[in-house]
C-alpha cells in the first residue's frame, strides 16, 4: 500500500507572489525539504511540502516565524 | 496513513467536470470539490500539486478520452459516407451518454486549459482524420474546401441537436429529446450537401 506520509499539507495565508518570495529562501535552503509549492489560486492557499524528515510542527514554526499563518491541513 | 484510492480519484475527476460544466472554471475551487466528493481538501492535495495541476491533468486526460472515443471503429480509408457516419455516431454517443462532458468541453474551449486538451486530442486523432479528409477529396467524393467550412457543415447540425437534447429543450424552449432517427435524418442531409 502506497504511503503518503512524506507529503505535508498546510493551510496558510501565503496569498501572493510577494508572500511566496518571503518564504522562498527559508524553504529552499532547508535540506530536509525535497520540494515545496503554494497554491496561490485557491482559497486555502495550501502549502505542500515533500519531506521525509520534517514533522508538521517544524514546518508550522518555520512559516510562523516569517509572520504567516500556518496550520496543518487535515 | 493515507493510501491511494482509485474510486476516490475517479470521483474527484467526475465531480470536477460536473462543477466546471455547471459553473465554469471561476466557480471551481479545491475546497468546493472536496465537499462535493465528501472527502477532505487534504486528500485532493495528496494526488495533485495544486489546483492548476488538477485542471491540467483533467484537460490532458480528456483530450485523450475524446480522441479515443472519436476513433472507435473509424477507418481513415473508408468511403466518405461510411467514414462520416462512423464519426457522427461516435460523437453522438459520446456526448449523449455523458451530458456533463459536453458542458465541460464548452467551458474548456474558452479556458487556458484548451491547449493541453487539444495537444493530447491531436496526438491521437489528427493523423487518422487528416488522412480521411485527404482521401475523400482525392477520390473526388467531396470538393476541396477550407476545413472550417467542411467541419461546420459536417458536424454543426449534430452538435446543435445534441445541445438541444442535453438541455431538454429546443427552439423557444420547446421540450425536446433526440433519437437515432433524427441523427440519421440530419446526417443524410449533410451527406447530400457535401457530396460532389
Amino acid at each position: 500500500m502506497e504511503n503518503f506520509d512524506h507529503i505535508l499539507l498546510f493551510k496558510t495565508d501565503i496569498r501572493s507572489e510577494e508572500d511566496k518570495r518571503v518564504l522562498q529562501p527559508v524553504l529552499d535552503k532547508n535540506k530536509n525539504i525535497e520540494q515545496w509549492n503554494v497554491d496561490l489560486n485557491d482559497e486555502d492557499y495550501v502549502l505542500r511540502i515533500i519531506s521525509y524528515k520534517l514533522k508538521h510542527e517544524q514546518v508550522i514554526e518555520l512559516v510562523q516565524d516569517q509572520g504567516y499563518m500556518c496550520t496543518e491541513l487535515k | 496513513m493515507r493510501a491511494r484510492d482509485i474510486d476516490k480519484e475517479n470521483l474527484v475527476k467526475q465531480k470536477a467536470i460536473e462543477i466546471i460544466g455547471k459553473g465554469g472554471f471561476e466557480s471551481f475551487s479545491v475546497n468546493k470539490l472536496a465537499k462535493a466528493c465528501g472527502i477532505s481538501v487534504a486528500t485532493i492535495y495528496i494526488y495533485y500539486k495544486d489546483k492548476h495541476d488538477l485542471l491540467s491533468q483533467l484537460a490532458t486526460e480528456h483530450g485523450h478520452l475524446m480522441g479515443q472515443s472519436m476513433l472507435h471503429n473509424f477507418d481513415p480509408e473508408a468511403s466518405f459516407e461510411d467514414g462520416l457516419r462512423q464519426q457522427g455516431e461516435n460523437r453522438y454517443r459520446y456526448m449523449t451518454d455523458n451530458p456533463v462532458i459536453s458542458l465541460f468541453y464548452e467551458q474548456l474551449r474558452t479556458s487556458p486549459y484548451q491547449e493541453q486538451f487539444l495537444a493530447t486530442f491531436k496526438a491521437d486523432a489528427y493523423e487518422p482524420f487528416s488522412k480521411f479528409n485527404e482521401n475523400i477529396v482525392a477520390r473526388g467524393e467531396v470538393r476541396d474546401m477550407p476545413l472550417e467550412i467542411y467541419w461546420s457543415v459536417a458536424f454543426a447540425p449534430l452538435y446543435a441537436l445534441v445541445k438541444f437534447n442535453n438541455e431538454g429543450k429546443s427552439i423557444g424552449g420547446k421540450p425536446f429529446k433526440m433519437n437515432d432517427k433524427m441523427l440519421w435524418e440530419a446526417f443524410d442531409l449533410v451527406v447530400k450537401g457535401l457530396k460532389k
